[in-house]
């Protein structure tokens, strides 16, 4: 469900399946973890496996936001398939969080 | 009628999951459009987690979900026993929660308005819960 690596001062987390729920809780646990264990300054969430999200995923995300935010630190996300995307924009996330295309994060 | 579907199912985090592979697989027939799917199925999860987090918080009780097909559209209910909601007007509201502790965002309502044509909500305290929903499939077919 979730794999991630330290890229820099990157923590890019790589979500894949589907994230409701039931899967939010523990994708929480396992995040705000890895943001403690590696004091990154931009978390960097990759949607490229992510094949469904609601509005508990909103939440994890806005959450893990406001974590980094607390820290001084920011969140980036990529790779947002067609539904992902609109439920960013109807959510506003796109406002809070930077959103590059698939794959930036490997070019830096 | 074209066709129709009853589903029971205990109140588990598990099975907001269940629920939608089960209404996607309901809905092959007609070939709907993957961005149909998609709203309807993301409309059955927020319907259902609402059951599971709000209407039985912490406890188990039972969940139908109800599917019923027409040539014009497709029906869906959800059903719980659970709590029963006091105000619906103010629970429909888009970012109103009783829940932010818990990373709720409110959104379930509006998400289920934003993705299908049609959402009515039924519920008193004590009485349990029924999100009755229609999408439309006339432009929805691949």
């Amino acid at each position: 469900m979730l794999s991630a690596k330290r890229k820099g001062e990157r923590l890019i987390v790589y979500l894949s399946g589907e994230i409701d729920h039931c899967a939010a809780d523990k994708l929480r646990q396992e995040i705000e973890a890895r943001i403690a264990e590696t004091k990154t300054g931009e978390l960097c969430f990759d949607f490229s496996s992510v094949s469904f999200m609601d509005s508990s995923g909103v939440g994890m995300i806005i959450g893990r936001y406001k974590t980094m935010q607390a820290l001084g630190g920011r969140v980036t996300a990529c790779g947002l398939h067609p539904p992902v995307d609109r439920l960013f924009h109807l959510a506003g996330l796109h406002r809070i969080i930077d959103i590059a295309p698939s794959g930036r994060h490997e070019e830096a | 009628m074209k066709n129709q579907m009853e589903l029971i199912f205990p109140s588990l985090a598990e099975n907001e999951a269940f629920a939608r592979m089960v209404i996607s697989a309901f809905l092959v027939g007609v070939n709907p459009t993957l961005s149909v799917v998609s709203e309807i199925r993301t409309a059955v999860s927020e319907a259902v987690t609402n059951a599971v987090v709000h209407a039985y918080a912490g406890t188990t009780g039972r969940i139908i979900l109800r599917a019923r097909l027409t040539e014009e559209h497709v029906e869906i209910e959800i059903e719980d026993f659970g709590r029963g909601i006091e105000n619906v007007e103010q629970a429909m509201q888009p970012f109103f929660t009783t829940q932010p502790d818990q990373e709720r965002t409110g959104m379930g309502f509006a998400l289920m308005q934003s993705f299908m044509d049609e959402v009515s909500v039924e519920s008193s305290p004590g009485n349990g819960t029924a999100v009755k929903m229609i999408k439309r499939l006339e432009d929805a077919h691949a």
